[in-house]
C-alpha cells in the first residue's frame, strides 16, 4: 500500500529530534535538546486562558485585537506600519504561518533559497509546495553570510529567500550589514522574502531584533512569520500569525482557513494578554534567558568545547566539538546521553549543503537552554561529573569511532 | 449581482463580535506591482483578485499549479455576514452553536493549563488522548486500533482533511466528490492537484446514485472522499449505500477519507462507519473531531484513524502542516470523550427537539423541508417564494425578514445545481430558533 502514498510524502522521514527525544526518555536523560521551556508559562496568561474557557470564548473564531497589537509592537519594534485588517493573518502557530506561505506563493519548480545551517521544517515545507530548496552554507565560526556565495545562489527560478534571525541552531542575529546585502539582492532580483522571527524578543548583550522587512522597499516583497510561543512560554497553544502584503496575506489567510479554519479560540483571546505585557515582561525575559545562556557557554567552554561564536538570540547554541574529538555529532550525542544522562541535538540534521571539505557539518551539537534553572544546574553538575581530572576536559572527547 | 471583496470573512464563519467593514480591493492598488506578479500563479486566477488585473507573468503558469487557489471563494458569504449584522439578522446560516460546551470539558481545559500542559505535544498526539480517541472508537464500531499507530491528532477534523489529501493524493489523481460538499473539499483537493470527479445527490432524500458511481469509479481513481452524516443536506449513508460504496472501492483498490465529525447527531438511523465494513478498514481514513459534539469548535482537536500505511502519510503532512495540536485542549477532549452514554442521549434529546422547532416552523412558513437524517442542518427549496435563486433569497431573506440561511450552490462543483436549495442550522438556542421562526411567519410570503 506504500504506492498510495503522494510522492512528496514518500521522501519525508521521521524527525531526527523527536528520535533522540525518545532515547532520552527511555534512559531518563535530561532534555537539552528540545526547543521548549520545562518551566511554567506566566501566570497571567493562563489566567486569562482560563478565563476565555470560562467566558464561553470557544467557538470558532477570529481575534481581531491580535492583529491590532502585532500592528502596533511592529511599528514600536521596527518603525513599520501595518494594516491590521489586511495585512496580518492568525495561524495555528508560526509552524503553520510558514507552511500556508509557502503553499500561498510557491509554484512547482521555483526556488527557494535558505541558509544553512536551518531548522529542519522549511525544507519540507517548500517541497510540499512543489518547491526547490537551494541552500548556502553560512560561514563558520561565526556564521557570517557571504554576499558572493549569495549571489552565486540565486538563478531566474529564484522565487523566495527564507530567513530566520534570532536564528535556532546557532542563535546568531543577522546584522544590519548583512540584512542590507540580502535586500539589495531580493530587490535587484525581485525576489520575496519569507522570515522566520519567532525569537524575536529573546536577544541579549543589548542586541535588538532587526526585521528586513524594516529596510527600505521590503515591506512590499516580506512575508513574516512569527507567534507566541517562545516569547511567552507557550509553544503548546497554537497561536502565531503571518505580515505580509495585502495581496499575499489574503492568499494565506484563505489557504490557513482550508487548513485549520481557526486558531485555537480561548488561547486567541489568551494572546490579548499576553501581547499586551508591560515592557519590564520583555525585559526579564531578555535577561532571565541571558543568564541561562552564560551559564551553559561558560559550562562548554570550561569543558573543552569549541565556543568560539557566543549566541546572541534565541535559546539555543552551538557549540563545536574540538579537533581531538574523533567522534562524528551524532555518536557524541548518544555517548552524552548514555553516560552523562544529557541530551543534546547533533547538528548534522541542520545541514543540507553539499558536505564541505572540513565536514562541519559533523562537528556541532545544538543544546537548547530554555530550562529551569534547577534543570541546568543538574544538567551542569551532571556534565561536569564526567571531565578528564588532568585536563578538566569531558572525557568523552578521547572516545574512538567505532567505525 | 456585486461581489465584494472582503480578505477577512471566510464563509464557514462569523465572527458576531467584530463590526469590520467590508473592504474594496482598491487598496490592493497602493500595494507596488511586485506584490502582484510575485504571488503564486494561483492567485491570477482566483476570484478574489479580479479586480487587480493579473500581469503577463501570471498567464503563463501551468493549470495544474494555477488550481491550487482557484476555489477559493469566500464572497458570498462575506456578503450575507456583513449583511446579516447591518439588519439585525438572527443567524441561522453558521455552523457553529451559539451556546457554549459543557463545563465538564472547559474545567478538564483548565486544568490543564494550571497543571503546566502549555507545550508542544507529541506530534500525532497526547498518548492519552490517541487512547481516549481509540477506545471511543471501538465503541462505536467494534474496531480495535492501535492508538499510537493508527491515531494521529489534528487542528480540527479541517486539518485531518488537509492532511490526509497532502499526505496521500498526488497531482492527476482521480478523487470522487458527493456534491453538494463541504467547501474545503474542492479547495484542499486542488491544493493537492487532484482530478475531482463528481457525483451529485438529489432530492427529496438525497440517495447515493448508484449506477452513476458504479460508471465513475474505475482502475483510475484514487479515492472517495465522503462525509455521513452530510453537510448541508443531513442525509446518512444507509447500509446499502455504504455496501455499494465499499464493493466498488475493493473491486479498484480505491483509498476512502470518510468525515464523520456530525457521527455523534444521528437522528433517524444509527451511525455507519464504513471503515466497519468487511474489507475497508485497510483502505479507510476516518476522520472526526471533537467540536460539533461538544460544541467546543473553536477548540480545533480533530483526529484521523487510518491503518498504518496510511497513518504514516497523513501524519507527514500534519508535521510540518501544523506540527502539533494545542496541549491542554488534547487532555480535556480525553475527558471529554470518556463522558458516559447519557451525555450522548441528552445531546440527541436536545437536538432533536431543536430541530423539531425548526422543522416545524419551516413547514409552516411554507418551504418544502427535505428529510435530514442527522447534522445540525437542513436544506430546504425555496422556491415557493419566488425568488429567482438561492443567493438571491438569502440575500431577501437577511433584508425583508431578518433571518440568514446559506445558499446551498456554493457546495456544488456546478452552482446551478444548488439554485434552489438553502440551508438552515439547529444548532442554536431554543429561544433563538422560536424568534427566527416567528419573523418569518410573519414577513415571508408565497409568491403565486
Amino acid at each position: 500500500m506504500e504506492e498510495k502514498l503522494s510522492s512528496v510524502a514518500k521522501t519525508l522521514a521521521p524527525s531526527p529530534i523527536q528520535q533522540l527525544s525518545y532515547l532520552a526518555e527511555r534512559c531518563n536523560a535530561i532534555n537539552l535538546a528540545e526547543g521548549f521551556p520545562n518551566f511554567p508559562a506566566p501566570l497571567h496568561i493562563k489566567d486569562a486562558a482560563v478565563s476565555a474557557i470560562r467566558s464561553d470564548f470557544n467557538q470558532y473564531r477570529h481575534v481581531q485585537g491580535i492583529c491590532d497589537y502585532v500592528a502596533c509592537k511592529m511599528k514600536e519594534m521596527h518603525g513599520m506600519n501595518v494594516n491590521p485588517l489586511t495585512d496580518i493573518v492568525i495561524c495555528c502557530g508560526q509552524s503553520e504561518a510558514f507552511a500556508a506561505t509557502m503553499l500561498a506563493i510557491i509554484d512547482r519548480g521555483d526556488e527557494v533559497i535558505l541558509l544553512d545551517p536551518s531548522y529542519e521544517t522549511y525544507d519540507t515545507c517548500i517541497r510540499l509546495a512543489g518547491g526547490v530548496p537551494v541552500y548556502l552554507g553560512l560561514d563558520p565560526p561565526h556564521w557570517t553570510l557571504n554576499s558572493d556565495k549569495l549571489e552565486k545562489a540565486f538563478t531566474d527560478k529564484t522565487k523566495a529567500l527564507v530567513l530566520n534571525s534570532p536564528h535556532n541552531p546557532t542563535g546568531k542575529i543577522s546584522t544590519k550589514d548583512e540584512l542590507e546585502i540580502i535586500a539589495e539582492a531580493c530587490r535587484r532580483r525581485d525576489v520575496l522574502a519569507v522570515t522566520d522571527e519567532v525569537y524575536e524578543h529573546i536577544t541579549f548583550d543589548n542586541e535588538r531584533h532587526i526585521s528586513l522587512a524594516s529596510l527600505p522597499e521590503m515591506q512590499g516583497r516580506t512575508i513574516i512569520t512569527s507567534s507566541l510561543s517562545k516569547t511567552f512560554s507557550v509553544t503548546g497553544w497554537r497561536v502565531g500569525w503571518a505580515i505580509a502584503p495585502t495581496c499575499i496575506a489574503s492568499a494565506i489567510r484563505n489557504i490557513h482557513i482550508k487548513i485549520t479554519d481557526s486558531a485555537p479560540a480561548p488561547f486567541q483571546e489568551a494572546a490579548l494578554a499576553a501581547l499586551r505585557s508591560p515592557p519590564e515582561y520583555f525585559d526579564l525575559l531578555r535577561r532571565d534567558y541571558e543568564s541561562k545562556r552564560d551559564c551553559i557557554f561558560n559550562l562548554l567552554a570550561k569543558v573543552g568545547f569549541k565556543m568560539e561564536f557566543k549566541p546572541k538570540g534565541s535559546f539555543f547554541l552551538f557549540a563545536e566539538l574540538p579537533e581531538s574529538c574523533t567522534l562524528s555529532d551524532v555518536e557524541f550525542v548518544e555517548e552524552l546521553i548514555k553516560q552523562a544522562g544529557v541530551v543534546a541535538v547533533p547538528g548534522s540534521g541542520f545541514f543540507h549543503a553539499n558536505p564541505s571539505a572540513d565536514n562541519i557539518s559533523r562537528r556541532y551539537i545544538r543544546f537548547a537552554f530554555c530550562k529551569s534553572e534547577d534543570t541546568l544546574t543538574a544538567a551542569s553538575a551532571k556534565i561536569g561529573r564526567l571531565v578528564d581530572n588532568a585536563s578538566g576536559y569531558l572525557k568523552l572527547f578521547q572516545l574512538v569511532r567505532k567505525s | 449581482m456585486l461581489v465584494q471583496f472582503h480578505t477577512l470573512e471566510p464563509f464557514n464563519f462569523f465572527q458576531s463580535l467584530s463590526k469590520r467593514p467590508i473592504l474594496k480591493l482598491g487598496n490592493c492598488a497602493e500595494i507596488n506591482s511586485i506584490c502582484r506578479r510575485r504571488i503564486s500563479s494561483v492567485m491570477a486566477s482566483s476570484s478574489v483578485s479580479k479586480a487587480a488585473a493579473p500581469t503577463q507573468d501570471c498567464a503563463a503558469q501551468p493549470l495544474q499549479v494555477a488550481k491550487r487557489l482557484e476555489k477559493f471563494k469566500t464572497t458570498i458569504f462575506t456578503q450575507m455576514s456583513s449583511l446579516a449584522i447591518k439588519h439585525n439578522a438572527i443567524n441561522l446560516g453558521q455552523g457553529f452553536p451559539n451556546f457554549d460546551g459543557p463545563e465538564f470539558v472547559k474545567e478538564a481545559a483548565i486544568q490543564a493549563i494550571r497543571d503546566g500542559k502549555n507545550q508542544y505535544a507529541r506530534g500525532y498526539g497526547v498518548p492519552d488522548l490517541n487512547k481516549a480517541v481509540s477506545e471511543r472508537f471501538k465503541k462505536d464500531t467494534g474496531l480495535i486500533v492501535d492508538p499510537e499507530k493508527e491515531v494521529t491528532v489534528t487542528s480540527g477534523c479541517t486539518e485531518a482533511i488537509a492532511a490526509t489529501i497532502l499526505g496521500l493524493i498526488n497531482p492527476g489523481d482521480e478523487v470522487i466528490l458527493f456534491a453538494p460538499f463541504y467547501d474545503s473539499y474542492e479547495a484542499t483537493l486542488s491544493m493537492a492537484g487532484a482530478n475531482i470527479k463528481c457525483v451529485t445527490l438529489r432530492p427529496p432524500n438525497f440517495a447515493i446514485p448508484v449506477d452513476e458511481l458504479k460508471s465513475i469509479v474505475t482502475k483510475n481513481t484514487r479515492a472517495v472522499l465522503m462525509n455521513s452524516p452530510h453537510n448541508p443536506t443531513g442525509k446518512m449513508f444507509t447500509r446499502e449505500e455504504l455496501d455499494a460504496i465499499a464493493s466498488l472501492c475493493n473491486e479498484n483498490d480505491v483509498l476512502v477519507f470518510s468525515d464523520e465529525v456530525y457521527d455523534k447527531l444521528a437522528f433517524e438511523m444509527d451511525h455507519i462507519s464504513i471503515a466497519s465494513i468487511p474489507g475497508m478498514y485497510d483502505r479507510t481514513v476516518t476522520m472526526n473531531s471533537l467540536g460539533k459534539t461538544f460544541s467546543l469548535t473553536g477548540w480545533k482537536i480533530g483526529w484521523a484513524i487510518a491503518p498504518p500505511h496510511l497513518t504514516w502519510g497523513l501524519r507527514q503532512a500534519h508535521s510540518y502542516l501544523t506540527f502539533a495540536t494545542s496541549t491542554p485542549m488534547q487532555y480535556a477532549a480525553a475527558t471529554a470523550l470518556r463522558a458516559p452514554d447519557s451525555y450522548y442521549e441528552e445531546l440527541r434529546r436536545d437536538y432533536m427537539s431543536k430541530k423539531n422547532i425548526l422543522v416545524e416552523g419551516l413547514k409552516a412558513v411554507g418551504f418544502t423541508v427535505h428529510p435530514s437524517s442527522g447534522t445540525y442542518f437542513v436544506v430546504v427549496d425555496h422556491t415557493p417564494f419566488g425568488l429567482e435563486n438561492d443567493i438571491a433569497f438569502c440575500e431577501y431573506l437577511i433584508k425583508e425578514v431578518g433571518v440568514v440561511a446559506i445558499p446551498t450552490s456554493v457546495f456544488y462543483l456546478d452552482p446551478e445545481e444548488g439554485k434552489n436549495l438553502v440551508r438552515f442550522t439547529f444548532c442554536k438556542d431554543e429561544g433563538t430558533l422560536r424568534s427566527a421562526v416567528e419573523r418569518m411567519k410573519e414577513k415571508l410570503e408565497k409568491k403565486k
